[in-house]
């Protein structure tokens, strides 16, 4: 009778043991679910950020593009400028030229007005 | 419920079943474990995703931010230069016309008729100008004799328009490679009024720049207001 007591006993904690180690089992499953969740994210991150490289790097070479074609765009507007500007001055040169001499040799004498002829 | 102890068949029975339960207890809070775990690695996975992605978008914001400055940046400077390069071209030539206005006008002098009344007028402008009764005519060597007698028919001008007297004397001492006209110092040496020819185109050359600059180059198209 005391045998088979200890023998069911035995059983049971036998039982016990085994439900113990399938909690624990499912313990270290959580644990290491932690640490995926981890070194996934991490990789996730590092896909993100390649991709916005990419983007990044595409929009850098469209501005270097842009700003070359501005650079030569400016540089022919200023040209015909400055065409414009030589070409209007060889026209008019000789007509300010007159101006200035002639207005060089131009006397207008005034008496101050505020004073008075003097005298009889 | 019988009292009476139980059989072996029985017990071994009520043995199973309870080694039964005691599984099947420990399987589903295994499972619940799991459930919850998976639950969490989801969303610690996400968290942590966000936050990063969050950071990394900041940051090329502000690159790109960087990228568009640079540019508006290089665009005015370009835009900057140009007008620079205009204006330089400009005053290129303004200095060239001033130039070959200072080189002609040492012609003037050369047509008597014309000189001799641009001395007379400027003569009486300095005695009107200076008012004293004594004053000293300072001319060229070569324009001594001209201008003694422009000074004297002066003189009986400026009477008939001031009604006042004056005394002058001619000296020669002006630089010969001046274009022409005179200079006149007061009787004191105190007033000195240079009216040579070198003087008058100075002056004219800064006083008409607007009007030079509208008939060299055509008035400036994005001026609104003019007095």
């Amino acid at each position: 009778m005391a045998a088979q007591q200890s023998q069911g006993i035995q059983t049971l904690l036998e039982a016990e043991k085994e439900a113990a180690k399938i909690v624990q089992q499912a313990r270290q499953y959580r644990v290491q679910k932690l640490k995926d969740a981890r070194s996934e994210a991490t990789k996730e991150i590092e896909e993100y950020k390649k991709a916005k490289e990419r983007d990044f790097k595409a929009f850098e070479q469209s501005y270097a593009g842009t700003t070359s074609n501005a650079q030569t765009a400016v540089d022919n507007e200023t040209e015909i400028k400055l065409q414009a500007i030589s070409e209007s001055y060889t026209r008019s040169k000789d007509l300010v030229v007159k101006k200035l001499l002639d207005r060089v040799v131009l006397v207008k004498p005034e008496l101050h007005r505020n004073l008075k002829k003097l005298g009889a | 419920m019988s009292s009476r102890p139980l059989n072996d068949e029985e017990v071994l029975n009520q043995m199973n079943k309870m080694v039964a339960f005691i599984k099947q207890e420990a399987l589903e809070k295994a499972r619940e474990i799991r459930v919850k775990a998976d639950e969490e690695f989801a969303i610690e996975k996400a968290k942590l995703v966000k936050q990063e992605q969050l950071a990394i978008d900041a940051q090329h914001e502000k690159r790109r931010k960087g990228v568009e400055v640079a540019q508006k940046i290089a665009q005015s400077t370009l835009t900057n230069k140009s007008r620079l390069k205009l204006l330089h071209r400009r005053e290129e030539h303004l200095q060239d016309l001033f130039s070959t206005s200072r080189s002609s006008i040492l012609s003037l002098a050369t047509d008597e008729g014309r000189y001799v009344q641009f001395l007379e007028g400027v003569i009486i402008q300095a005695y009107l100008q200076i008012l004293e009764p004594s004053v000293t005519v300072h001319s060229r060597k070569q324009d001594v004799d001209v201008v003694s007698r422009a000074s004297e028919s002066a003189a009986t001008l400026y009477k008939e328009i001031s009604g006042r007297d004056v005394e002058f004397e001619v000296q020669g001492t002006l630089s010969d490679e001046g274009a022409g006209g005179v200079k006149l110092i007061s009787g004191t040496r105190r007033i000195t009024l240079d009216n040579t020819l070198d003087e008058r185109l100075r002056l004219l050359e800064d006083r008409m720049l607007p009007e030079i600059r509208k008939d060299l180059f055509g008035a400036n198209e994005n001026r609104k207001f003019y007095t």
